[in-house]
């Protein structure tokens, strides 16, 4: 015990401390970087970690990152860590996830060792291989899906390791706007540094230490309350992704969950070997998904830190799309196989009566343009699922992502497209006592030739209902009105008009 | 010759009114807000201070009546039109969901439900008007309108930002065919690219203006019978307008209260000389976070208020469910927490004496002899035995010492608000550290230390009447009028003659003004936000982006090689500015320097002054508190 012990009563004052330092990064990172998906869609996360690497705090606004950085930190201080040393990598069999997720790890140094860890995940525009945005469909191996960087010293002590740099910058297709988010991210870290250090010189780093212990314990003593409401019941789900992009075949998807000891044990056993296409993830995707899953059974301030995480055991064999090994590709596991793990853990926990939402959209409906000089992406929202507390919101992003839609107008201004509707696509939503949130419907019409890659799922198998709701309606691709799959590419000419209706939430409860 | 300027301030709790005479005297009064109609509390307010009618020379009015009427959803019956295929906007949002994690949330409803809106058949494009308004269309959507039995109808279009002739057709034609029925148009409440902002923004403005309308008529016509000067009232934005005039800007009146904070603090921190400042505003159910730089209060545009967004300029304020009345409690996993549950006015802190059971941060300091329980103003005296109770209660709980819950307790909410001035100034690349930080409304004073210690920071203004600085602020607010223009153009294209026009058009359509400013709101292309960079009518469009280089290297750290996009151009016509030099009386009960640990009584507030912190009275009235070497 030291001078000055750490106690409940200051729990919401260390709460506060470390996510405003979790926070902060977070700021400097979308004030510093380039990139329109960092600075706009915000698809990035900051966390701090303590000596031992268990995650303190986490500033995060996209959940697929909430549960796999602690990951990338294990890989680091694999690679012993000097105090100061920052360490970059994308390599989703070593502490990644898929490669335009660029991670940071900073070893932070007080008094001679590494005394925490600050870490910053932000998912790049471009990280070079067989297509531009590093999103294609049809990879078969992670090589083709750009750079691939294993943890690697990217600065120490003595700066910044320009070799490193150099190659990054080598190998992307837009090497200025990679080069400032990158600054941007070592930015990050070192506010995370700073305000890890402001807080040990007020608090003294005994009383920092223990108050990163007790919040860790705090989260995970209400994750466990939460988890043990699961008694001894089983619950099992399964459902399937709709084509792997190279193949139209399902690839199977299966969870079985119990309780043990307060633990929400997660066994995706059963489910397909990974396959040719890139749905595969790496582990640390299965994981963040049934982090997120468990989170949201717990009230909104309930710090996210390791705590949670540690009332959580994922059981996925290797070789398996959700535990996919060298050499698969994976760019669209984190966006697509993501929702559908969360689908399923949805629907196993439902199946041992635990009362979730039903369904939700299950997809991101991914939406790539490319043209003479121009590229857009953009993702769209759906149905959410209804629950017992009522419907389910319409039009948002649902499970791992929660990105903004472009402007109609920002897009017309600045793009040779136009939007002939975009709305409500009503009553897609599933019928019950909570109705399924509706999908939306998106009209583009091309001013000139382009390419459109589309990333979706749930246009064959409908998001499901529970307790008695129906399901919502699934998604529909369509060219001039003539059907397309759920993962393309196709060619658009001026005046083609391409058609994405996203999924309605399943319902909850029979209608009274 | 002898004059007041009156500042009244309608709070949740109390009606604050401040009386600068012309010589800087300031007097102040506290009276209870009547909720069911705020008038009375200003009237009641007028009546406290007692002065002849005739001497009042101004009459300046905070008023939470708009914020009120969208937290209540009290407002108007909208009916809106907007363009056939994109009519779902509001429903549509910008996609996010309302909460991370929890999946059950809803955002709040919008204003105007889907049965309401009226869809249009026509259609503009950035280039082109491609599918034009005709007569049958516009019988159709005026009868469509009619059957919805509108109170006020408003119209947003696509592009209207750009290209406003459909809008302004169809409002004709409404106004014409709908009588007694008034009509907002999109290009007239906020000509700026992105859909969702400028329609939520338009239908908000229908919304409020009936109300506000009212309300504010009746508040004038009251006073001038009673031979007071008509009133004016605050704008988000940090200026005064006319009733009349405000009563056609409703929507720009949702944060009228605190802006008139933030402008009393810029004023008390210039008077000292301090031209960079934080904010900090501490009420009963919560703290207002602001920003001051080069002597004025931050403006920036738009942010949602009661769930509605409305992206007219408005002066930053973040606020945090923390304040005097924020209730500490035990959660079930033995932890202390603190809010976001407040005791509000009824029943209070324990402290109160109205009932009140639950342990506050009021009765925190209670405990702690931080407030002298015989010397609280409003009509309240303070019941230390209950505050006592309180907290003994929780301690008993939680097996620790009352002394110790009850700086846990104040701690808590001092953790929550180091935050929220962080987030302020870190976002904006402000280094707090080179900030003195303004500590006002009745807890101001009580936490500033803390604050400041949390923050690295080495000075803190407690302005004159910390208690009431809103009122002060509503005292010497300056007129102003902003209007604003869509532009769409890089910098490149926009030659001196051009934006000269621009300006020029904008200074006629504001009025007379003593004082003009002009600025963009300007990014790099392809970017998704905009930062407002000053401008002047001599400037062309090279000197726009030398300048939008300069700010985004300080906000951002970085330029960038790319063309800069004029998105739209603002202006705000002032008055005459009314720069008060205030005198020193109405400072607290010492004159001399006072070292810390100690607590100084304020004539309506509480100052306390840590260790290793001292408080120096100003010639203005209130302390300088600086950090000792």
């Amino acid at each position: 015990m030291s001078a000055a012990p750490f106690d409940l009563l200051d729990l919401q004052v260390m709460a506060h401390a470390f996510a405003a330092i979790a926070e902060e990064m977070g700021t400097v990172l979308v004030r510093g970087a380039l990139s329109p998906n960092i600075r706009e869609r915000r698809d990035s996360s900051c966390a701090l970690f303590d000596a031992r690497g268990a995650m303190v705090a986490q500033a995060a606004h996209i959940p697929v990152h909430l549960g796999a950085m602690p990951e990338a930190v294990r890989a680091v201080i694999a690679r012993r860590p000097n105090p100061g040393d920052v360490f970059l990598l994308n390599d989703p069999f070593a502490g990644g996830s898929h490669l335009p997720d660029l991670t940071l790890v900073e070893a932070v140094a007080h008094e001679g060792r590494v005394a925490a860890f600050t870490a910053v995940r932000a998912h790049h525009a471009d990280v070079g291989g067989m297509s531009p945005g590093s999103m294609p469909q049809g990879a078969t191996e992670l090589v083709q899906e750009g750079l691939v960087l294993p943890p690697v010293r990217l600065a120490t002590q003595a700066g910044i390791a320009e070799d490193v740099m150099s190659i990054l910058l080598a190998n992307v297709r837009t090497p200025d706007e990679r080069r400032g988010d990158v600054r941007a991210q070592l930015g990050a870290c070192a506010a995370g540094r700073a305000g890890w250090r402001a807080l040990v010189a007020r608090e003294g780093i005994a009383r920092v230490e223990q108050a990163g212990q007790a919040l860790m314990s705090y989260s995970e003593r209400s994750a466990r309350e939460a988890v043990r409401a699961l008694g001894e019941r089983v619950g099992r789900a399964e459902d399937g992704l709709e084509g792997d992009g190279v193949t139209e075949d399902d690839v199977h998807v299966v969870v079985t969950v119990r309780q043990h000891d307060g633990r929400l044990v997660c066994d995706f056993t059963g489910s397909a070997a990974q396959v040719r296409g890139n749905v595969n993830a790496p582990f640390a995707v299965a994981r963040a998904a049934a982090v997120f899953v468990l989170r949201t059974m717990l009230d909104d301030d309930v710090p996210m830190n390791d705590g949670i995480a540690r009332a959580v055991e994922v059981i996925a064999p290797r070789g398996t799309v959700m535990n996919a090994t060298w050499p698969a590709a994976v760019a669209a596991g984190n966006v697509e196989l993501s929702q559908r793990m969360t689908d399923v853990l949805f629907a196993a926990l439902a199946d041992a009566g635990i009362d979730v939402p039903a369904q939700g959209q299950g997809t991101m409906n991914n939406v790539t343009f490319g043209g003479a000089g121009w590229t857009f992406y953009e993702t769209l929202g759906g149905g959410q699922g209804g629950s017992s507390r009522g419907p389910g919101p319409s039009a948002v992003h649902v499970g791992m992502s929660n990105t903004r839609n472009t402007p109609i107008e920002s897009l017309e201004w600045s793009l040779p497209l136009r939007i002939d509707e975009y709305a409500i696509r009503r009553k897609t939503g599933g019928e019950g006592a909570g109705r399924g949130g509706d999908g939306v419907v998106r009209r583009y019409r091309a001013l000139e030739r382009c390419t459109v890659t589309l990333l979706t799922e749930r246009r064959r198998r409908s998001p499901r209902g529970a307790s008695g709701g129906a399901s919502g309606a699934p998604g529909r691709n369509s060219l001039n009105g003539k059907w397309l799959p759920a993962k393309c590419r196709v060619e658009m000419v001026a005046g083609d008009v391409l058609t994405i209706e996203t999924p309605g939430g399943g319902g909850y409860g029979r209608r009274g | 010759m002898s004059g007041f300027s009156v500042g009244i301030d309608v709070g949740g709790t109390f009606t604050d009114l401040i009386a600068l005479a012309d010589d800087g005297r300031i007097d102040a009064r506290k009276v209870l807000s009547t909720p069911a109609d705020q008038s009375q509390g200003v009237r009641d307010a007028l009546r406290a201070l007692g002065a002849p009618p005739g001497e009042v020379t101004h009459l300046v009015h905070g008023t939470t009546v708009a914020t009120n009427t969208l937290l209540e959803r009290t407002g108007a019956r909208v009916v809106l039109c907007a363009t056939e295929g994109a009519a779902d906007v509001l429903e549509l949002r910008r996609q996010d969901r309302a909460a991370l994690y929890d999946l059950t949330k809803h955002h709040p409803e919008p204003l105007v439900p889907h049965e309401r809106i009226v869809a249009v058949p026509e259609r503009v494009e950035p280039q082109a008007l491609v599918k034009p308004l005709d007569a049958v269309a516009v019988r159709r959507v005026a009868q469509q309108t009619v059957e919805r039995t509108p109170e006020v109808v408003a119209v947003a279009l696509l592009h209207s930002f750009h290209d406003g002739r459909h809008e302004r057709a169809l409002g004709a034609a409404l106004r014409s065919l709908i009588a007694g029925v008034d009509v907002v148009l999109s290009s007239e409440v906020l000509p700026e690219i992105r859909e969702y902002e400028r329609t939520a923004t338009t239908v908000a403005e229908a919304y409020l203006r009936p109300s506000v309308g009212t309300y504010l008529r009746r508040v004038a016509d009251e006073l001038v019978q009673a031979g007071y000067p008509p009133p004016a009232v605050m704008t988000s934005a940090g200026g005064m307008r006319s009733a009349s005039e405000a009563a056609q800007t409703a929507a720009s009146l949702a944060l009228s209260g605190p802006a008139g904070g933030i402008l009393g603090a810029a004023h008390v921190a210039r008077q000292a000389g301090i031209m960079d400042a934080l904010t900090i505003d501490i009420g009963g159910t919560s703290a207002d976070a602001g920003l001051v730089l080069g002597g004025e209060p931050l403006s920036e545009s738009g942010g949602p208020v009661a769930g509605v967004p409305i992206a007219l300029p408005r002066v930053l304020i973040e606020t945090v469910s923390a304040g005097g009345g924020s209730i500490a409690w035990v959660d079930p996993a033995g932890a202390l927490r603190v809010g976001p549950r407040s005791a509000g006015a009824q029943p209070g802190p324990a402290a109160f004496g109205r009932g009140g059971t639950d342990a506050t941060v009021t009765d925190a300091h209670v405990v702690l002899g931080n407030i002298d329980a015989s010397r609280m103003s409003g009509g309240v005296t303070l019941d230390a035995a209950a505050a006592q109770h309180a907290v003994e209660a929780l301690a008993e709980r939680l097996s620790a010492p009352v002394e110790r819950v009850a700086r846990a307790i104040i701690a808590a909410v001092d953790a929550a608000m180091a935050r929220a001035l962080r987030r302020v100034s870190v976002e904006r690349g402000i280094d707090p550290r080179r900030c003195a930080l303004v500590a006002f409304g009745g807890g101001g004073p009580l936490h500033a230390c803390a604050l400041a210690t949390q923050l690295g920071m080495t000075r803190i203004l407690v302005p004159p009447h910390a208690g009431v600085l809103s009122a002060l602020g509503l005292a010497l607010a300056t007129e102003r009028r902003d209007v604003m223009r869509s532009v769409m153009q890089r910098t490149e294209q926009l030659d001196r003659a051009a934006l000269a026009a621009m300006c020029t058009e904008l200074a006629d359509r504001a009025g007379e003004a003593v004082e003009r400013r002009w600025w963009v709101h300007a990014r790099y292309v392809g970017q998704g936000h905009e930062l407002d960079v000053p401008v002047t009518p001599d400037d062309d469009g090279a000197a726009v982006a030398a300048r939008f280089g300069t700010l985004h290297s300080a906000r951002a750290g970085f330029t960038l090689e790319r063309p800069v996009e004029i998105v739209s151009l603002r202006h705000a016509a002032f008055g005459a500015a009314r720069e008060a030099r205030l005198t020193g009386v109405g400072t607290g009960d010492t004159t001399g320097r006072v070292r810390g640990p100690a607590v100084v009584a304020l004539p309506d507030a509480a100052m306390w002054v840590d260790a290793g912190w001292s408080a120096g009275p100003l010639p203005t009235g209130g302390y300088l508190v600086e950090r000792e070497k």
